[in-house]
């Protein structure tokens, strides 16, 4: 019957199609998966006590760019090397991040900002060394405006308001007080 | 760094030496500067004692000038790719505050003369006390480019929004 054929080519054709469909999306999954696994980002995992609060206002000041603020988190071995634990979007006002306590972690806020007609793009890095004490929050204060930055990280103890500045610190702190 | 300011870069190395020769130490940037065509000296005074001051200058610039910064521009015809290592300096005596910055361009700019050790001088702050409560500025800068650079060693100075220069600009 002539009918059934056409019936029959129709939905065989409709099943390649969807076929040829989910192939495509297939592709398209493991092509962004293999990018996104080269790009060497990586998203932080968290410590349950989310003991650091950052704060984040990043405003480029102009309309044709734009800027892009995220937190790079190393850990620091016993022998003050550094090894990357994964990277935390600054894309909200307030962002919660748990450091672990009782040693050092490297902190790399990246401004990366970009300009949509000039097509040109570049990053600055500010870096300071943490060694959260348990049971105190920490408060970070990212500010970007008028092509300036600022971090400025405060410390506060358990079951107090009150705050205290934490100096900038570099690798070597690490050395002199582990 | 974009074209604008590779070029006021270039344009500043090339005008403050006379095409002959660069200064080699921040005193020769000093007697180089007053009669270069891309550089100019700025001299201020703020309501903010010495001491304050010379101790915003350790503090701040090493924190925000000892960095390598990579900048790409891509236009439908060119990809470049400039890398620069800044290198700053702050010397401090009871009489004197000085901020050094150096440039070193690591990609994408090709140098011209002999480059004195750290870098190609770009900006050299004096500050020097006035009375108890003032400081009195002498800032050796382009006069072209470099501006948020230029207006972060002014905050310093002043102390008013004290923050660090995107030096990508």
């Amino acid at each position: 019957m002539p009918g059934s054929h056409e019936v029959t080519r129709v939905s065989r054709t409709n099943g390649r199609m969807k076929r040829d469909r989910t192939s495509i999306i297939l592709t398209c999954l493991w092509t962004a998966a293999f990018f996104a696994s080269c790009s060497g980002l990586k998203p932080y995992q968290n410590t349950p006590d989310n003991n650091l609060h950052v704060h984040t206002a990043a405003d480029s000041g102009s309309w044709f760019s734009s800027v892009r603020t995220v937190v790079d988190i190393h850990r620091v071995t016993r022998d003050c090397r550094t090894a990357y634990e994964g990277t935390v979007q600054l894309n909200r006002p307030a962002v919660d991040v748990g450091i672990p306590p009782n040693r050092w972690s490297r902190l790399v806020f990246v401004f990366a900002s970009s300009g949509f007609l000039a097509n040109r793009s570049g990053s600055i890095t500010y870096e300071t060394h943490l060694k959260p004490r348990g049971g105190y929050q920490y408060d970070v204060q990212v500010t970007y405006k008028d092509d300036m930055y600022n971090v400025a990280v405060r410390e506060t103890p358990p079951g107090s308001s009150i705050s205290r500045e934490i100096e900038h610190k570099d690798l070597r702190a690490c050395s002199a007080n582990s | 760094m974009n074209r604008i300011h590779c070029f006021a870069s270039i344009m500043c190395v090339v005008w403050l030496s006379g095409c002959i020769s660069h200064p080699q130490t921040p005193e020769e940037f000093r007697k180089a500067v007053p009669t270069a065509f891309s550089a100019k000296v700025e001299t201020f005074e703020v309501d903010r004692p010495f001491s304050q001051v010379a101790t915003t200058f350790q503090k701040m610039g090493p924190n925000c000038l000892s960095k390598t910064i990579k900048t790409t521009s891509q236009t439908k015809t060119s990809y470049q790719v400039i890398v620069t290592t800044y290198k700053p300096t702050v010397l401090v005596t009871p009489k004197k505050a000085e901020l050094h910055v150096q440039f070193h361009h690591d990609q994408g700019v090709i140098g011209v003369g002999k480059e004195p050790e750290g870098g190609y001088y770009l900006l050299v702050a004096d500050a020097s006390p006035v009375s108890q409560s003032k400081t009195r500025i002498d800032l050796y800068r382009p006069s072209m480019g470099h501006g948020v650079l230029i207006q972060a060693v002014r905050n310093w100075a002043t102390g008013e929004n004290v923050g660090c220069p995107d030096l990508t600009k």
